[in-house]
């Protein structure tokens, strides 16, 4: 019988996470080592499907820990042996207890924002109105000219939306993770850890920030464990 | 509005609360070497990646857009 892990802190109980369904309708329960205790539960297989109800089981149960304290959360579909899960305590102990000093008493929060389709386009047409003008080699160095300047422009976009934020946000974030145009249609991708007593005022500062650029969409969602936040390499 | 409409726009919040879910669950978090086995599943969901994510952003647009638009007809969006 292997083990399904969600997630391990230093302040986890097993009254926080008995009750609570898992993945494969498992109770979690605790493997400690060293002063921190990983939440588990029984798993029979080797794999598991990325399906809806295996989601939001991992989820479930590192929420229900989130609501208490704030665990270093697993990435889904992370099966392991007791033996070999103990194995890996013992060897990061140092490195774990570092991390969870970096995120206690911390939530993630999540900041996605995209283009308005008509605003990219005019980004990438650095201005310039092909149309029928010369021939096709005239016309094929002005659209490659075009999407070098688009290209530029957009970068120079994205750079100054991801500047903005940071100001927006600023004395509310304890730290800052973030993508520039992590996608053709993403301007950025921003995680933000931030202390739990000021999530109130973070939210307020995003909101109010939202409303000076109605040119961009916002896709907001939190608090999350602080899956952006660990630098324990495997 | 009629009930399958807004049964719509709650299935599409939750679509996108699920992606925005996967988007944090598979990419990133603790990795024990070589312990991550995971399977795409053939009938629930398959994750397509942040274009997938992107889309779901638009349309999530539109849902809170259209929701404003019901609670404050007058009100600008």
């Amino acid at each position: 019988m292997n083990l399904y892990a969600y997630c391990l802190g230093d302040e986890v109980t097993a009254g926080a996470v008995e009750n609570e369904l898992g993945v494969a309708g498992a109770h979690p329960r605790l493997v400690e080592r060293a002063g921190i205790a990983a939440v588990v539960s029984e798993y029979d297989d080797e794999k598991i499907a990325v399906t809806r109800e295996n989601v939001l089981a991992h989820e479930r149960v590192v929420r229900r820990v989130l609501a208490l304290t704030t665990p270093l959360p697993f990435r889904f579909g992370t099966i392991v042996s007791e033996a070999r899960l103990v194995s890996y305590l013992d060897a990061q102990e140092a490195k774990l207890k570092e991390q969870l000093a970096r995120v206690r008493g911390a939530v993630e929060m999540s900041v996605k924002i995209i283009w308005r389709p008509e605003a990219r386009g005019n980004e990438a047409a650095g201005g310039r109105d092909i149309g029928t003008a010369g021939g096709s080699g005239t016309r094929f160095l002005l659209e490659k000219r075009r999407e070098l300047l688009g290209e530029g422009a957009l970068k120079e976009r994205a750079e100054e939306v991801s500047a903005w934020l940071g100001r927006a946000v600023e004395g509310l974030v304890r730290e800052s993770s973030v993508s520039l145009r992590p996608s053709e249609n993403l301007i950025l991708a921003a995680s933000h850890l931030v202390e739990r007593e000021l999530l109130a005022d973070y939210r307020r500062a995003l909101g109010c920030a939202k409303t000076e650029r109605p040119e961009l969409h916002f896709l907001t969602s939190g608090a999350w464990p602080p899956y952006s936040f660990i630098s324990v390499a495997p | 509005m009629a009930d399958e409409d807004l049964e719509q726009l709650l299935d599409e919040e939750s679509e996108l609360s699920l992606l925005e879910t996967l988007d944090h669950v598979l990419n990133r978090g603790l990795v024990i070497a070589g312990e991550i086995t995971i399977a795409v599943a053939d009938i629930d969901l398959i994750f397509l990646g942040l274009n997938v994510l992107v889309s779901s952003v638009e349309t999530a647009h539109e849902v809170l857009k259209e929701r404003q638009q019901i609670q404050s007809p007058k009100s600008e969006v």
